[in-house]
């Protein structure tokens, strides 16, 4: 079993990871000769299916096992992400899967150098400072060249070791990503940075209007965020309490058109199609009651949905009533052909 | 009687603080040793493993004056104060310095310690803006110090680096990991942190802590001179906590040490101030640098103080790292032999976001607000109708009118009078002073 790449594009796997992270502790790594895929399916909340494709991240990339070249693992996000955030100032990064003592790991390692990041003004000069005023380090540009080194050796190698499990075929024979219905609603999604604090603002005020005991954690339900859209560019976040009932709505967004060759049976699918009849009812402006599907889901667990708005990729909602959204989310991407996506499993939950 | 009397510069006295924050490491309780021209603050852990001091020299004060009590042989005075109440006081102080009206001008500090007065204390007075001076007045204990020998003579390994090197090399660590192994190969030395475990389930595979490596060129330190493929291990967390300080005086930090299961010494200083930490090495850790989990259990810290984890390796369990030198001046208690466990880390300095010792990634923060929102500990704005004005700082007459008053000494002067100068610390806990 062998796996070995560069990692080309340090700060986007970072940002990746910590997207997941954010969602769930473990994610099952399912890496192949086309395109490396992220799974993280946590006990509640929403589930996410990323699939990247490989020069998306990596850069001669070897992955090779008994099982058709497919490698699955389990990686721990958190220390992935730590080891990752290490490589962010670095000259060069590479991963590999390995042993140790028995133990999986994928160790990264990462070269960085010094010259880059600290300044060596300092290393020349200490003791000498005047007291008193502590922070005036007298700064010698000169100095710096005095320091006879070239940058070569200066590089420092850091080697994280992650600790991961080699999941066998079998187990996860059983896993499938969600199948859900055709969508009533498809819509791209305003900024995310928007959105996200719209709903965390929702969210907030939807804690604190509960009965004292918004900080102690009692219930483990979060409150109830309603998503709703319609055909004609309208996205409406509302919560209701209470005492309250509070909606923002957006208008002029656009619902992209259906592209026949991915919808079942064609152009006759796409006429029979659920968002093709949706089209029929409600408003530019959002005013009609009619024409909108809506979701309600929880707004903690939405706010860590938001979390992947740091990949400022493009997204696309679509809204099945009453029982789930799906975001999917296509990292931006200068190449033609296939894209990376995040698949968001979002359920619904019931009044 | 004791004259003890001495003036600290604003910056000085935040640098102060940024000390006592480093020395909360170690010990609850802050030692502090007066001689005629230095002041030595110090803290032991509990093992008896760490020993940190920072010795203030007259550089550091703008004025300094110690006078020992007439019996007194050696020309010193020692006591211990809590460290909590140390910090607390000097603590404001730092946040102060970013220019607000408040910022403190000088700082006084003197003994109270004279037979005609009911009460010791040590007092510190804080002259602000507007006129306004602060006095706190805390309790001591008259006690002996203990301090840990270490003969630099005997330490054939020695290297000095830049604090902003070795901050950099720390920054790579991972938060969880315990150890910290430094060794000398290839001309690299190799910086792992790392963390010795029993993995007994599968599951528990992946909780393991990130093992982190970072070999420095030799070339990167100012000078370096030490043993080839000797592997000195040390608690990682105090290497931290030692060059997170270290760095916020950008100097050069110096590491003397001799062979596993001797004790190293970092030594910095700056300004008049003079820091020296010595840490005990695990002993025999050998020459493999990453043992399998099998055999790091015999080695491992965690074991020897819970060695039912692993009933099969029980018979070789053995001290790994060994308490200190005897201390100097053990007039008063003699030292425990003790494993070498882990000093119980205070859980409230990682929490504690003013303190210098949180790791605050500069490239993260743009990233962060995509980070969930934290609806628990979040501040919210509301109304407080319980007209409790004792937390954080109100404008109101009852802080400004008096030169001496402020929430810590009300609480003070609320003790009961006439309690005897050598008042326990245990003694004072629970009287919610700083507990």
């Amino acid at each position: 079993m062998r796996f070995r790449a560069q990692i080309q594009n340090i700060n986007i796997f970072n940002k990746f990871v910590t997207s997941l992270a954010s969602l769930g502790p473990v994610a099952w790594v399912r890496l192949n000769g086309n395109e490396v895929r992220f799974t993280i399916i946590p006990d509640q909340g929403t589930q996410v299916w990323a699939v990247l494709t490989i020069d998306t991240i990596f850069d001669g990339y070897t992955v090779q096992s008994a099982a058709n070249n497919v490698i699955n693992l389990e990686v721990p996000l958190a220390s992935l992400q730590r080891a990752l955030r290490s490589a962010l100032q670095a000259t060069s990064a590479s991963i590999r899967l390995t042993k140790k003592d028995d133990i999986p790991i994928l160790s990264i390692t990462i070269v960085s150098s010094s010259l880059s990041s600290t300044p060596h003004t300092a290393l020349g000069a200490n003791n000498q400072f005047p007291n008193g005023d502590g922070n005036t380090a007298t700064q010698d540009t000169d100095g710096e060249m005095s320091i006879d080194l070239s940058g070569r050796e200066r590089e420092t190698i850091i080697t994280q070791e992650v600790p991961v499990k080699v999941l066998s075929p079998l187990a996860i024979e059983g896993i499938h990503e969600p199948r859900c219905r055709e969508p009533d609603v498809h819509i791209q999604l305003p900024p995310l940075i928007q959105l996200k604090s719209i709903s965390d603002r929702f969210t907030k005020l939807a804690l604190l209007s509960r009965p004292g005991n918004s900080t102690t954690g009692i219930t483990t339900m979060g409150p109830r965020l309603e998503l709703a859209a319609n055909m004609h560019g309208c996205l409406k976040i509302s919560i209701k309490t209470d005492a309250m009932n509070i909606s923002s709505v957006w208008t002029g967004l656009s619902n992209p058109e259906l592209d026949p060759g991915q919808v079942e049976g064609g152009e006759e699918g796409v006429r029979e199609h659920a968002s093709t009849r949706m089209k029929a009812l409600g408003d530019r402006e959002g005013r009609s009651e009619e024409g909108w599907s809506r979701v309600r889901i929880d707004g903690r667990d939405w706010g860590k949905v938001m979390s992947v708005g740091r990949l400022g990729g493009r997204v696309i909602a679509c809204f099945c009533n009453d029982h789930a959204l799906i975001l999917y989310v296509y990292l931006p991407n200068d190449a033609d052909g296939d894209e990376s996506v995040l698949t968001y499993y979002v359920s619904s939950y019931s009044e | 009687m004791v004259t003890l009397n001495f003036t600290l510069t604003p910056e000085a006295s935040g640098r102060l603080h940024d000390a006592l924050l480093s020395l909360s490491r170690f010990s609850d309780t802050v030692s502090i040793e007066a001689r005629k021209d230095t002041l030595t603050l110090s803290a032991l852990n509990s093992s008896k493993s760490g020993y940190s001091s920072f010795i203030l020299d007259e550089n550091y004060f703008s004025f300094y004056e110690f006078a020992p009590a007439n019996n007194n042989v050696d020309g010193r005075f020692t006591c211990s104060i809590l460290n909590k109440a140390l910090t607390s006081v000097f603590k404001s102080r730092a946040v102060d310095l970013k220019g607000r009206d408040t910022a403190i001008e000088k700082c006084d500090v003197s003994l109270q310690d004279r037979a005609d007065e009911a009460q010791c204390r040590f007092i510190i007075r804080m002259f602000c803006g507007h006129g306004v001076t602060k006095t706190y007045r805390l309790t001591y204990e008259a006690v002996e110090v203990m301090r840990a020998l270490f003969d630099r003579n005997t330490a054939n390994n020695r290297w000095t680096i830049h604090s902003k090197l070795l901050k950099e090399y720390v920054d790579y660590f991972g938060g969880k990991a315990e150890q910290l192994d430094i060794f000398f190969e290839d001309g690299k030395c190799t910086f792992i942190s790392f963390t010795e475990k029993i993995v007994n389930s599968k599951n528990q595979v992946l909780k393991h802590p990130l093992r982190t490596a970072v070999a420095a060129n030799v070339a990167d330190f100012t000078s370096f001179n030490a043993q080839e493929n000797m592997h000195i291990v040390i608690s990682v967390k105090d290497f931290k906590s030692i060059v997170a300080h270290a760095d916020t005086l950008d100097t050069t930090v110096g590491a003397y040490y001799s062979t596993p299961g001797r004790p190293l010494q970092f030594s910095y200083s700056k300004n008049g101030m003079h820091c020296h930490c010595t840490l005990m090495t695990v002993e025999d850790y050998g020459q493999t640098p990453a043992p399998s989990a099998a055999t790091t259990a015999v080695h491992s810290r965690t074991t020897s103080r819970a060695p039912t984890i692993a009933p099969a390796a029980v018979q070789n369990v053995r001290v790994v790292a060994k308490e200190m030198p005897p201390p100097a001046l053990p007039n008063t208690r003699k030292a425990e032999r003790k494993l070498g466990q882990k000093e119980p880390q205070s859980k409230d300095q990682e929490a504690d976001s003013d303190s210098l010792f949180v790791p605050q990634d500069r490239e993260d923060r743009e990233d962060r607000r995509w980070d969930p929102a934290d609806y628990d500990n979040e501040e919210t704005l509301g109304w407080d109708a319980s007209a409790n004005n004792e937390a954080g700082f109100h404008p109101t007459f009852r802080d400004s009118v008096s030169a001496s008053r402020s929430n810590t000494t009300e609480s003070t002067k609320s003790m009961p009078e006439g309690l005897p100068p050598t008042q326990r610390i245990s003694q004072i806990k629970g009287l919610g002073l700083f507990d």
